[in-house]
């Protein structure tokens, strides 16, 4: 009936309106449909920082060892932009980026927190806030049960409740906060990430494995050295806040006992400097399962850089020696430059193009990956060395995260016996902002999968944010091929097919952001 | 003339042998250093054929200068010095009588100790920025017999000069700024540094399928991964007068410089506009030595977000120039990236001058495994030939019924590229025959160490792994890889033959992985035996 109604305005209006009429109709529909998320009003923006640093003595979370931190030696911070377009009819559409110092965004973290946003600011469609963990290996341990955590030392769930609490208070600032400006986006490179995987004439590959031995063949991925940055603005001119686009996990200083924010603080303060001390910086890490930011061939030419820089002295070393430390101070400094040097480099150039009106649409979609199985082999193996550490008093407690590693495989694989292909299910967000797109992913993704969104993704610029989630590495076929931690069966949930998939609907999602 | 360069490549060949640069050790030794530097200008004043596609390019102009940067250094006092002069030229690589009978290399050095005795053929090292818009040095036969017209059909029956009369020209213009090099020395200090640049990117695509393609389209479904690895690591080197004042840089990139690959102009490409940002920051009369490291699968075409790029060119003022990919714009960006890497450790590299650096050479001829060609491999390389001989042959007839097509602009690309894909099959069979009787192919590598730094060269377009397995288990602090100081060829990995990308095929390739792995082994022995 109703079509039948528009077939016969459809009719009229090309028997009666005379041709400039009609294109007049056509250019005007065009435009709508170019502007249908966007507004003549522009972009609100909001934002806030707040300390999550868990009280001392605290457990650390990221290593298979339990760590205990007496010392923070620097704050922890969850970092929030509140984005806020209201459209030409009133309706509001709103997305809240929160980065968080943390190893990992556990599911009941981000729901805690979704609820408490949604107590404090019911308008708020809490299924568009995006959490992420920048990966420090030096945060408090937010991962309930992975650890066994004595009494005296602050419990992970009350932990999870802290920064709950902490990041539901700076939302509801930025929210309060949020008003109109500016916003620009642009490129730069940084030399950050270094693929972790040494491959060798057996084609066997080793993360963290040593370069300079005979066998050793290639490194066996990709390496992404681009620096993503967003600048935000106030209606005055002034630099409000940056989400910097780094693929490379914060995991310098992973092996410490101590709370530390890895090389976010330095690059946080290096940005402070220059723009006032309530710059707010959000730390987004790219597709980076395979990476790190510490070298793996070249050390000795690194760190003599890295001294000069920085101490202005030259290091004593002997060739071949494995004395090359780069789990230091001087080497969060250096890495904090880089990604400093690259952001102003980008900010000088693209502070000039600057965009109040941009199309704005956020989409969020929960799919379900088939989950990587495991083989009979891998079941025995796992159950073999979980039962190893379970009977040994010390190592019980003490690795007490190896043995849920290891005991998570033995029950994937008890849950296969009952449902053949298990599948796992992922939230994806993506995010248009003018020429630009935010994809976000639960996994530590190997950056393979991260590029081929890059290389087919309609926007300008494709921010790939990892960790929005609790993570396990999303690996490559060439890494399952190649073996190793984090592309064994017990760091993957997920195995290369699932990487596939959800790579080709989140280039979906982020068509469906673009007129057709 | 073949005879001429087979002579010549045999006197120097045995002048290395009788002539050996063997440096010493001894720490107690005098290190002081010379240094001095020269530019020669090796731009033609008529067209030539411009080298790096299969068609044929006559130059139509000069887009900016081609150059070589000579840089001579001499270490120690009285008649036990240790001499080396290395020589970048802008060109797409260093003939030395590999392929084809075009030998530029020892033309240079026999021009070079024709004016200066006392260096010796070994003591010259020769490099190529590969730069895709300078003067073919490659071949020194009939123009026919290489792209199937001759020259003057290809001029139109106007003027040109033939590659054969550009080498005499340019070895000519070498040697003499090289002995202006020579004679300029002065006491001098030198430091290394290392920085990074995003100067250039892996070129090859591997798809789903497992094949790999160079210069795919990666917003493809089919897209899996990039084949290989990249390196954004600029090794540098600083040269100081004795007043601290800076005379030169060596600049070594993993990188061919090849944005303007394309152009009908003759130009030394993004080390042109590297040098121009540069003298802008130093002075007009410091001198830049350009190096290419392993790059043989890298290439500055943007694989993935060149819009993005674009966008920061534009942005960056350089729109006037154009932007994208193969754009003056691009150049200037890749040109300011290196400046700024350059600039970044400045400061620290003035503050570390080694006045007395160990200096120490040793230059060598390694056999290696040439790459085993299977039948099958000429069967399909014949099959490939076959059908561009027909295409070949078509053109030459309709050429001969229309000879007036030679008036027409760049008449000659389609005809050329067919006679180049011709010729690319045949050499397949001759390949596979060369090997029955000659299974290894004689290459020269050079290892130059100063202080705690080492140079390391070799011959081709080699694949970055390998340059990573040298830089991995070298014992210097760092490790100048250095392509391209022969007459190239592509040496490509396990895994891009695998791919079965262009520069991993058989008509692309005279050593395959194995020759790759006692290229790595034997360079790091040469190396190790300087420590």
């Amino acid at each position: 009936m109703i079509g039948t109604e528009i077939r016969k305005i459809k009719s009229w209006l090309i028997e009666n309106l005379i041709p400039w009429q009609f294109l007049l109709l056509v250019l005007f529909g065009a435009y709508q449909n170019q502007l249908s998320a966007t507004t003549s009003q522009g972009l609100r923006i909001g934002t806030a920082s707040i300390d999550i640093t868990p009280p001392l003595p605290a457990a650390v979370d990221g290593q298979m060892r339990l760590r205990v931190a007496t010392i923070a030696e620097t704050a922890l911070l969850a970092n929030v932009v509140v984005l806020e377009l209201k459209d030409d009819f009133g309706k509001l559409d709103v997305s809240v980026l929160i980065s968080c110092d943390l190893v990992t965004i556990p599911y009941e973290l981000r729901d805690k927190i979704r609820e408490s946003v949604a107590f404090s600011i019911p308008e708020l469609d809490t299924r568009k806030i995006i959490i992420n963990a920048t990966h420090t290996h030096t945060g408090g341990v937010i991962r309930d049960g992975w650890y066994a955590i004595p009494d005296t030392v602050t419990q992970a769930v009350d932990y999870q409740n802290l920064v709950s609490r902490q990041v539901t208070r700076a939302v509801a600032v930025a929210w309060k906060k949020r008003d109109f400006g500016s916003i620009s986006w642009g490129m730069g490179h940084a030399k950050v990430a270094y693929i972790r995987r040494a491959v060798y004439k057996d084609g066997s590959a080793k993360m963290y494995g040593k370069t300079n031995q005979d066998d050793f063949r290639k490194m066996e991925g990709y390496e992404d050295q681009s620096i993503f940055s967003l600048f935000f603005w106030d209606q005055a001119g002034k630099l409000i806040a940056t989400c910097i686009n780094v693929s490379s996990p914060a995991q310098i200083v992973e092996s410490r006992s101590t709370i530390h924010a890895d090389y976010w603080d330095p690059v946080r303060q290096g940005l402070q400097k220059k723009f006032g001390s309530d710059l707010v910086v959000l730390g987004w890490i790219g597709a980076a399962g395979d990476q790190t930011p510490r070298p793996m061939y070249d050390q000795f030419a690194e760190l003599r850089m890295v001294e000069l820089r920085q101490n202005n002295s030259s290091p004593e070393f002997e060739s071949g020696s494995e004395s090359v430390n780069f789990r230091s101070d001087s080497y969060l400094d250096e890495v904090g430059d880089r990604i400093v040097n690259a952001v102003m480099q980008t900010y000088d150039t693209v502070s000039k193009d600057q965009y109040r009106e941009v199309v704005f649409d956020h989409a969020v979609e929960e799919i379900d990956l088939p989950m990587r199985l495991v083989t009979e082999e891998e079941y025995h193996n796992s159950k073999k060395l979980r039962d190893e550490d379970l009977n040994d008093n010390y190592r019980a407690i003490e690795f007490s995260r190896r043995i849920a590693f290891y005991d998570e495989v033995v029950k994937r694989f008890e849950n296969q016996q009952k449902i053949q292909q298990p599948m796992y299910p992922v939230e994806i967000h993506a995010l248009r902002i003018g020429d630009v797109v935010i994809c976000t992913n639960p996994f530590e993704m190997f950056t393979d999968f991260g590029i081929q969104i890059k290389a087919r993704s309609r926007a300008l610029q494709t921010f790939i944010i990892q960790l929005v989630g609790p993570g396990t590495y999303l690996a490559t076929k060439e890494a399952l091929a190649g073996g190793h931690y984090s592309a064994i069966v017990e760091s993957n949930r997920v195995g290369p097919e699932g990487g596939q998939i959800l790579v080709d609907h989140t280039i979906s999602m982020i068509s469906a952001l673009w007129p057709k | 003339m073949a005879f001429y360069f087979k002579l010549t490549s045999s006197i120097f060949l045995l002048a290395f042998l009788l002539f050996p640069v063997l440096a010493s050790n001894d720490p107690s030794f005098d290190e002081t250093l010379k240094v001095g530097w020269a530019l020669a200008d090796i731009t033609p004043d008529r067209p030539v054929l411009i080298a790096g596609q299969f068609h044929a390019r006559l130059s139509e102009g000069v887009l900016d200068p081609v150059s070589a940067t000579v840089l001579a250094m001499e270490s120690g006092v009285g008649n036990q010095t240790k001499k080396v002069v290395w020589i970048s030229c802008d060109l797409v690589g260093i003939s030395d009588g590999t392929r084809g009978g075009a030998n530029i290399r020892d033309r240079i050095r026999e021009q070079v100790i024709r004016l200066e005795p006392s260096l010796s053929p070994g003591q010259i090292i020769i490099n190529a920025t590969h730069t895709h818009a300078a003067p073919l040095v490659s071949s020194v036969d009939k123009i026919e017999e290489v792209y199937g017209v001759s020259l003057e059909k290809i001029a139109s029956g106007g003027d040109a000069m033939p590659p054969a009369e550009y080498i005499d020209f340019a070895a000519d213009r070498i040697a003499k700024a090289t002995k202006e090099a020579w004679n300029s020395r002065k006491k001098g200090g030198v430091s290394f540094g290392l920085a990074h640049a995003v100067v250039s990117m892996n070129r090859l695509q591997a798809l789903h399928t497992g094949k790999s393609v160079m210069y795919g389209n990666t917003n493809n479904p089919d897209f899996s991964h990039i084949e290989g690895h990249e390196d954004h690591s600029l090794n540098l080197m600083y040269f100081w007068d004795e007043n601290r004042k800076l005379t030169g840089l060596i600049i070594n990139v993993a990188a061919p410089s090849q944005v303007s690959e394309h152009s009908y102009q003759l130009s030394g490409d993004f080390w042109h506009d590297t040098k121009e940002e540069l003298k802008k920051r130093y002075g007009m009369d410091i001198h830049i030595l350009g190096q290419a490291s392993a790059a043989g699968d890298l290439s500055p075409h943007v694989m993935i977000g060149g819009k993005a790029e674009e966008r920061m060119q534009r942005l960056l003022g350089f729109e006037e120039d154009g932007t994208g990919r193969g754009s003056l714009g691009q150049r200037k960006q890749i040109a300011l990236r290196i400046s700024d890497a350059v600039t970044s450790i400045y400061p620290v590299m003035k503050d570390n001058i080694n006045w007395n650096p160990e200096f120490a050479h040793r230059v060598a001829e390694l056999q290696l495994s040439r790459r085993l060609l299977s039948i099958e491999d000429v069967t399909e390389a014949k099959k490939e030939a076959e059908e561009w001989q027909k295409r070949y042959q078509d053109m030459l007839d309709d050429l001969e019924k229309n000879p007036e097509k030679i008036k027409e602009a760049r008449w000659y690309r389609d005809i050329t590229i067919s006679h180049s894909r011709l010729r690319r099959g045949l050499v397949v069979k001759e390949r596979y025959e060369l090997e029955k009787t000659e299974p290894k192919l004689p290459i020269e590598v050079h290892v130059l160490r100063i202080g705690e730094a080492v140079f390391a060269t070799n011959p081709f377009e080699l694949y970055l792994d390998y340059g990573m397995q040298m830089k991995a288990r070298s014992p210097a602090t760092q490790t100048f890889i250095v392509q391209l100081t022969g007459s190239g060829s592509y040496l490509p990995t396990k895994r891009s033959i695998a791919g079965g990308a262009y520069g991993a095929v058989p008509a692309s390739t005279l050593i395959g992985p194995e020759g790759g792995r006692e290229l790595v082994d034997q360079t790091l022995s040469l190396i190790e035996s300087l420590w």
